[in-house]
């Protein structure tokens, strides 16, 4: 997750973010370069006792400034396109979960093998535990399997949402009526935090996203117990209206 | 804790570029650095004139950091890429060993 005054990226937990985060390097490395030649070019003019109102044709140098520039586009593009189109590489998911946007929480279905879903609210300030993150924290986790190619269907039911975690390297916006795909792997386990990226109203800080890679085992014990959840529920309430 | 926040810090040179954690970042700068006080120096001994001789250095910076960069990067841009197609093979030998998937299993020819 993000630290306070950070700068730079989160570190990152998919393949695509890491070569997202070589690109951005690179790129760095060059605008770096850039701007020390301006800085000492701008030192030089400012000291400098020189004048001469009359400099003309000076082909070498035009010829340098057209050509270097044209050069460095291309050391920058050529990585950049790479990276582009490895972003949109879907890799035969081994799952699909269909992320919702609503006023003001994301709800979660895993329909693949069974009818699972759940809603996931941020867990208010006052109740958070020692430990938990502020604004970031949801009560229920998108918990996916590491090391497996996972699909995520984005939409929202009312307003544009969007669906982001830094760490993982994905944004897609949620639009009512259409299905977005994005998809990731998680190359290690752990927690990674994101928030609603499109405006969405009063309360669009405060619907985190809260992605949790585990082992395989892990996932299937965590969905078994999620669907028993579920299923212990529509008993209940059935129960309740027979009671009625 | 607190050390490994400060080990992390790094140095940000202009403020921008993290040496320490972005790898390449350090040899690259340290390669710029000479080949400016190389080209610098040739220039100055060759010529005497100073001024065009520190221009000469900063092009020199310049250009033995972009070299240098680059040729790391695709050195370590491949590493990676043979470091993943290890890990992958690694784990299909794992998974697909003794099957008829395994793609070092010798075929029967009356099978």
């Amino acid at each position: 997750m993000a630290h306070p005054s950070q700068l730079g990226f989160q570190d990152a937990a998919s393949p695509v973010m890491e070569e997202l985060l070589h690109f951005h390097d690179h790129a760095l490395m060059i605008v770096f370069l850039i701007s020390t030649l301006v800085l000492y070019i701008i030192v030089a003019m400012v000291s400098t006792k020189l004048t001469n109102k009359y400099i003309l044709d000076s082909q070498e140098i035009e010829i340098v400034w057209t050509v270097l520039p044209a050069v460095i586009l291309v050391l920058i593009a050529l990585p950049s396109l790479r990276i582009l189109y490895l972003m949109d590489e879907i890799n035969d998911p081994h799952l699909t979960i269909k992320a919702m946007g609503h006023q003001w929480y994301w709800s979660y279905e895993y329909t693949d093998y069974e009818d699972l879903g759940f809603d996931s609210y941020m867990i208010p300030t006052k109740d958070l535990t020692p430990g938990q993150f502020r604004l970031l924290e949801a009560d229920f986790r998108m918990v996916v399997p590491m090391e497996s190619p996972i699909r995520v269907l984005v939409s929202a039911e009312d307003v544009l949402h969007s669906w982001a975690v830094p760490s993982l390297g994905v944004k897609m916006d949620g639009v009512p009526g259409r299905l977005n795909q994005t998809a990731f792997i998680a190359s290690r386990p752990g927690v990674f935090y994101g928030q609603c990226s499109e405006i969405c109203g009063a309360n669009h800080s405060f619907m985190p996203i809260v992605v949790e890679a585990v082992p395989l085992e892990h996932f299937e014990f965590w969905s078994s117990v999620l669907l028993e959840m579920a299923t212990m529920e529509e008993v209940t309430l059935m129960m309740d209206e027979d009671m009625c | 804790m607190k050390e490994e926040s400060d080990k992390r810090k790094g140095m940000k040179f202009l403020g921008i570029l993290d040496i320490q954690n972005t790898p390449c970042a350090r040899e690259s700068i340290l390669n710029g650095a000479g080949g400016s006080v190389v080209a610098g120096l040739v220039h100055f001994l060759a010529t005497s004139r100073v001024k065009r001789s520190f221009d000469v250095g900063v092009a020199g910076f310049m250009l033995s950091t972009l070299g240098s960069w680059l040729y790391c990067r695709y050195d370590n841009a491949k590493l990676r890429v043979q470091q993943k197609v290890i890990q992958d093979g690694i784990k299909n030998k794992v998974i697909y060993e003794g099957t008829t998937l395994d793609p070092t299993r010798k075929t029967r020819g009356d099978a």
